[in-house]
């Protein structure tokens, strides 16, 4: 049997056909099928820009925590100050002033614990990994390296050890080594004078806040808590009366990334049918073109008394 | 005046020259680079940092020198699927592209990563994160490497085997060429199913960046974007090696393949060009295209180094004289790899104020593992049968060609 062009296309018409049925088919059956609710018992903060005074009494509780030596930064030596979350830092504290002078807001930065993080539905191996309670944690001996996680974090908070040969990724990982065993919270709810930042169960913190909205209305930026429903939401929640995005926390929809991803790539791979409907599809035609080019071949060589020998 | 390729043949030029020296010069010297880079940590020898983690060795690479890696596979695709028959002769050239592509991309991914020990969990599927695009592409271009580009450089390599006048060599060439006859269709099948999966999969793994990649080029239409590149990137890589192969060795000129695969590749990327207009209409971010910012313009010069090439090459006389057909495929392959490289570099806006341009360590480096993959490829060519000829050409060989018919 020799196969034309338009069996070739027929072939490969039927698989995108086969596949698109099935998508289809896929999708009446579950509307929502990648959108990842959060766990019952996610645990999280909630930062309430509006009773930070800046103390900054966080960032040393949390670094001595986590074993980490101060990060001098740009103060000459004196004393803790990173100019940004770095592989020394998985806390910071900054101020925001407006262009005009006059709004101004302090800002908690660390890892905000996604309902449905792209960290790790990016990392290849699992170690970066959603645990008990919703904690994104990172192990160490599973990670290649990659970076992925760093590129995928729409947060920029996974941060890495550019100078060492042994380099880890730094970020917070809610203090899941001493939480449950030697205290019951993180460093930074623990010493924050203010109660600012406080930590809870994710629903419980969120009626928190939405309790604290119905007292001020019009007082927090839009009535609505920054990682309620941003990017399928977040464990950490935030507060403030300023413009969120102002304080460097970006404006995303209500699916998160790693569900849009899963969405492209179920239909695209159906469950991996759509490669091994157009694999079978491929055998079948190379192994007609291959007998047609041998027969080919033979006849070539007659013609031409080749000096090459029949294999 | 042009010949018509039919077989290939064996080079019979010294192996070592200058440029050979050079290059082998820069290869060694980037190996000896990477073991420093492995003894001292990233930030010591690149510019990387944490707002830019990835650089020049993903982007050109990886990325990029897979793209332009992915000749044996778009040329496959028109001799054995679209049964271009004429392309045959081309293929041994196109397979060695590839296989030094992606054979010194992942040396330069092993360098990348930070914990490069870690990779031993890559054997065990446990660990698997069956979520990560990543995961796919590093398993799946390891499996093509591995499975279906091995097999497919191994006819030139028998067939030296066969001819090294050791009978029991010659015998077991034989023997192994009859068991990759009888099983051809299943490897070549997954020499397309592979890398179709990666490529597509390389675009989504900016997808999952979301809005840090500028609209105009994130869109769920990445996979698509991304593999229809690597398609017009590979048959521009092979256009050029051959065209310089050619003018430097004197092969002679094949005007039918080389005019016909640049046609192929000037329609697919005018084709490519409407699907990512029609893309950005779709997304309703036509305008920005038109905005005369960093990010617009920078859009705009890709296009047009696609979009004024591929219109050239559709003039028959363009096409078929080698200056004008190597100058329009080059212009051409730097606007391709601008689209490949802009998603992780300048089109990336991560938070906060970072800025990343490559140091000259990891310059030298890169250029090392390119220089690395043209070593490659001038050793095999010098000692195995891998560069086409027309017949003349082969009536002056005496060798022995048993494996002609991969």
């Amino acid at each position: 049997m020799d196969v034309n062009r338009r069996d070739v296309l027929k072939v490969l018409l039927g698989g995108t056909a086969m596949t698109a049925v099935a998508a289809s088919t896929a999708h009446v059956a579950k509307a929502e099928p990648d959108v990842v609710p959060p766990l019952e018992d996610a645990v999280g903060l909630l930062y309430d820009a509006t009773k930070c005074i800046g103390c900054r009494a966080c960032m040393p509780a949390c670094a001595n925590a986590n074993g980490l030596p101060p990060d001098r930064g740009t103060s000459h030596g004196m004393y803790m100050q990173p100019e940004a979350l770095n592989s020394l830092t998985k806390n910071l504290i900054k101020l925001y002033v407006a262009p005009d002078g006059h709004e101004r807001s302090f800002i908690k930065q660390q890892c905000m614990h996604c309902v449905d993080p792209a960290c790790v539905s990016g990392c290849p191996m699992q170690a970066l990994h959603k645990e008990k309670y919703g904690v994104v944690g990172w192990d160490a001996h599973l990670c290649i390296g990659c970076r992925y996680c760093q590129i995928a974090c729409p947060f920029n908070i996974p941060k890495f050890e550019w100078y060492r040969v042994n380099p880890k990724i730094v970020k917070c990982e809610l203090c899941r080594h001493i939480v449950g065993k030697t205290t019951s919270q993180p460093a930074c709810t623990q010493v924050c004078p203010t109660h600012a930042v406080i930590y809870g169960n994710r629903s419980d913190l969120l009626a928190e806040a939405h309790r604290r909205i119905k007292l001020r209305p019009g007082y927090y930026f839009e009535d609505r808590v920054y990682g309620e429903t941003e990017g399928g939401g977040t464990q950490c929640l935030i507060l403030s009366h300023v413009d969120y995005s102002d304080l460097g926390l970006p404006k995303m929809g209500p699916l998160s990334n790693a569900s849009r991803v899963r969405r492209v790539t179920n239909i695209i791979y159906q469950g991996f049918l759509t490669p091994v409907v157009i694999y079978g599809g491929l055998v079948a035609i190379i192994r007609d073109r291959w007998k047609t080019h041998l027969a080919h071949v033979a006849h070539e060589r007659a013609n031409h008394d080749d000096k090459g020998i029949h294999a | 005046m042009t010949e018509k390729w039919v077989q290939c043949i064996r080079l019979k030029e010294p192996l070592v020259t200058k440029p050979f020296k050079i290059m082998v010069g820069l290869a060694g010297f980037a190996m000896l680079l990477g073991i420093l880079r492995e003894v001292s940590g990233l930030g010591y020898v690149t510019g990387l940092n944490d707002g830019y983690a990835w650089g020049l060795f993903k982007n050109w690479n990886v990325t990029a020198l897979t793209a332009l890696g992915s000749g044996g596979y778009a040329v496959a695709v028109m001799a054995w699927i679209f049964n271009e028959r004429k392309f045959h002769p081309i293929m041994r050239t196109a397979v060695l592209t590839s296989l030094v592509g992606y054979g010194t991309g992942m040396v330069a991914l092993g360098i990348d990563v930070g914990r490069p020990w870690n990779f031993i969990h890559i054997l065990n599927p446990k660990t698997w994160n069956h979520h990560s695009v990543l995961l796919e592409v590093a398993v799946c271009m390891t499996a093509y490497v591995i499975l279906a580009l091995n097999f497919e450089n191994m006819p030139p390599f028998l067939e030296r085997m066969h001819n090294s006048g050791d009978p029991k060599k010659s015998e077991q060439a034989l023997k192994i060429f009859h068991f990759m006859q009888a099983t051809f269709p299943f490897w070549i099948a997954l020499a397309f199913v592979l890398p179709s999966m990666h490529q597509s999969s390389l675009g989504s793994l900016m997808f999952l960046a979301g809005d840090r990649v500028h609209p105009l080029w994130q869109t769920a239409r990445l996979p698509l974007l991304y593999l229809l590149m690597a398609y017009i990137l590979g048959f521009a890589c092979v256009l050029l090696v051959l065209i310089l192969s050619t003018y430097v060795w004197k092969l002679g000129w094949d005007a039918a393949i080389l005019s016909r695969l640049a046609l192929v590749m000037s329609w697919l990327t005018l084709w490519w060009l409407v699907l990512q207009f029609v893309d950005l209409a779709y997304r309703g971010v036509f305008e920005m295209a038109f905005a005369f910012d960093r990010y617009s313009i920078v859009f705009l010069v890709q296009t047009l180094l696609l979009l004024l090439p591929a219109q050239a090459l559709q003039v028959e006389s363009l096409r078929s004289k080698p200056g004008s057909l190597f100058r329009l495929t080059l212009i051409l392959v730097i606007g391709g790899l601008l689209y490949r490289f802009t998603p992780t570099s300048i089109a990336f806006i991560p938070l906060g104020h970072y800025t990343y341009f490559p140091s000259v360590i990891e310059i030298l480096m890169s250029v090392g593992f390119t220089a690395l993959a043209v070593v490659l490829f001038l050793y095999a060519v010098k000692r195995f049968a891998i560069l086409p000829a027309s017949r003349g050409k082969i009536a002056a060989e005496a060798a022995i060609r048993p494996f002609d018919t991969l």
